[in-house]
């Protein structure tokens, strides 16, 4: 099924959290007004850029090392050409992208060299207000850490003001409970948070309790289900 | 004689602009669906339909002699924000639609979850809809996209078909079970 949209409404850092939640392998094709990119992923990490004339000459190769052979690069080099390629990538703000899963053939010695969650904290410290409100859109949301959390917080090389607010995510505090005990700018926490979620260092709290707010017993819901598979 | 005053049970069917919210009520109503629309006016809004629901809409479906359930949509657009609250309390449970091809929809879909889950944490579902048509996320992906655990059922509808419409309800209906 599909994976397309549009990079005005659905960042990188959005896109870049599907792949990796589900460690996919594939090719994400971005198509701005005057650049088209195919971006080769392996388990969800970003392995390689490839700048491409027309969309279909990424679909003749089935193999990466026809890739690597057709480029001309060696995959010793592979990280250096990422490291070169990324900021161009990143910069594209308008355009249209789609991912196609499988596909490619990637050689088992091949693997990504910098770690996709190192690449979302990095965006995430750029985002606008509008995008932050997109993901911490309320000030009274309470966040916990994920059970794998530390090899996420290692993999996303934070800074010292990140791991801070990391340390106060206790499935307690809100998100302005945050804001009051660090004094930081509501925007840069909010950046913070985002990438938080979208790496998978934290989650939305699990409720352990829902209001159900009528008095259901078990015989009227039992009622309710009955009616509705009739109609 | 005066007629028995029914119990009211509330589901709320929350959603982004033109998920399909007032569809997926009417599949499944007895009653011909009470709306409240408006002439849409925005851009961007006005190319996907002509009218959208500024209050809310509901339809009903009779339990027995008692009990009533009504479905009550929530309007898509943000600037009715202030109908959430109204709707939120008292519910049983909650809905909430998404429009499977259009991606940028997935963000207010966040925002109704996020803001539900702070003030009203009833038990909820997420319906992924238009999986008929081209372009459609997997729910999968929605699930992702929407930062939702896996404890939360993130089902696949196409609310013109009942028995997508009555398998996402029956989903919804077992995880209040759940709570009771």
């Amino acid at each position: 099924m599909a994976i397309t949209g549009n990079l005005e409404t659905f960042n990188f850092i959005d896109i870049f959290q599907i792949l990796k939640r589900d460690k996919k392998d594939g090719i994400l094709v971005v198509e701005s007004p005057d650049k088209k990119f195919a971006v080769y992923f392996k388990n969800g990490d970003m392995l390689y850029i490839r700048e491409v004339a027309k969309v279909f000459y990424i679909y003749l190769d089935l193999d990466f090392k026809h890739v690597l052979k057709k480029e001309g690069i060696d995959k010793d080099d592979l990280h250096q050409f990422l490291i070169a390629r990324l900021p161009i990538l990143l910069a594209v703000k308008k355009g249209t992208f789609s991912f196609t899963p499988g596909f490619i053939k990637y050689p088992p010695d091949i693997e990504p060299s910098i770690p996709i969650e190192k690449i979302m904290m990095y965006l995430s410290r750029q985002l606008t207000q509008e995008e932050v409100d997109r993901k911490i859109s309320d000030m009274k949301l309470v966040f916990e850490k994920s059970d794998n959390w530390e090899e996420i917080a290692r993999r996303a090389h934070l800074n010292s003001v990140e791991k801070k607010v990391l340390s106060l995510i206790d499935g307690n505090r809100t998100v302005e409970d945050i804001l009051n005990e660090t004094n930081m700018n509501r925007l840069n926490l909010q950046r913070i948070l985002y990438g938080f979620l979208a790496t998978g260092l934290i989650r939305r709290k699990k409720q352990k309790k829902r209001k159900i707010g009528f008095a259901l017993t078990k015989n009227l819901l039992n009622k309710i289900m009955a009616k509705i598979k009739g109609l | 004689m005066t007629a028995k005053k029914q119990k009211q049970i509330k589901i709320v069917i929350a959603g982004p602009y033109a998920a399909g919210k007032t569809q997926f009520i009417n599949t499944v109503s007895e009653i011909q669906t009470v709306q409240t629309e408006a002439k849409t006016t925005r851009t961007g809004e006005k190319e996907k339909k002509d009218h959208t629901t500024v209050a809310m809409d509901f339809g009903r479906i009779t339990i027995d002699d008692e009990h009533v359930l009504y479905l009550f949509g929530t309007p898509g657009q943000e600037r009715f924000e202030f109908m959430w609250d109204i709707l939120g309390k008292g519910m049983v449970g909650l809905v909430v639609l998404v429009d499977s091809t259009d991606p940028s929809t997935f963000h207010e879909a966040r925002k109704i979850i996020n803001y539900f889950e702070s003030r009203y944490p009833a038990p909820f579902v997420v319906a992924c809809n238009k999986q008929d048509l081209k372009g459609a996320w997997d729910p999968k992906d929605i699930r992702t996209a929407l930062d939702l655990d896996e404890d939360i059922k993130v089902l696949p509808l196409v609310a013109l078909d009942k028995e997508s419409v009555k398998n996402v309800l029956l989903v919804l209906l077992e995880e209040i079970a759940k709570h009771l």
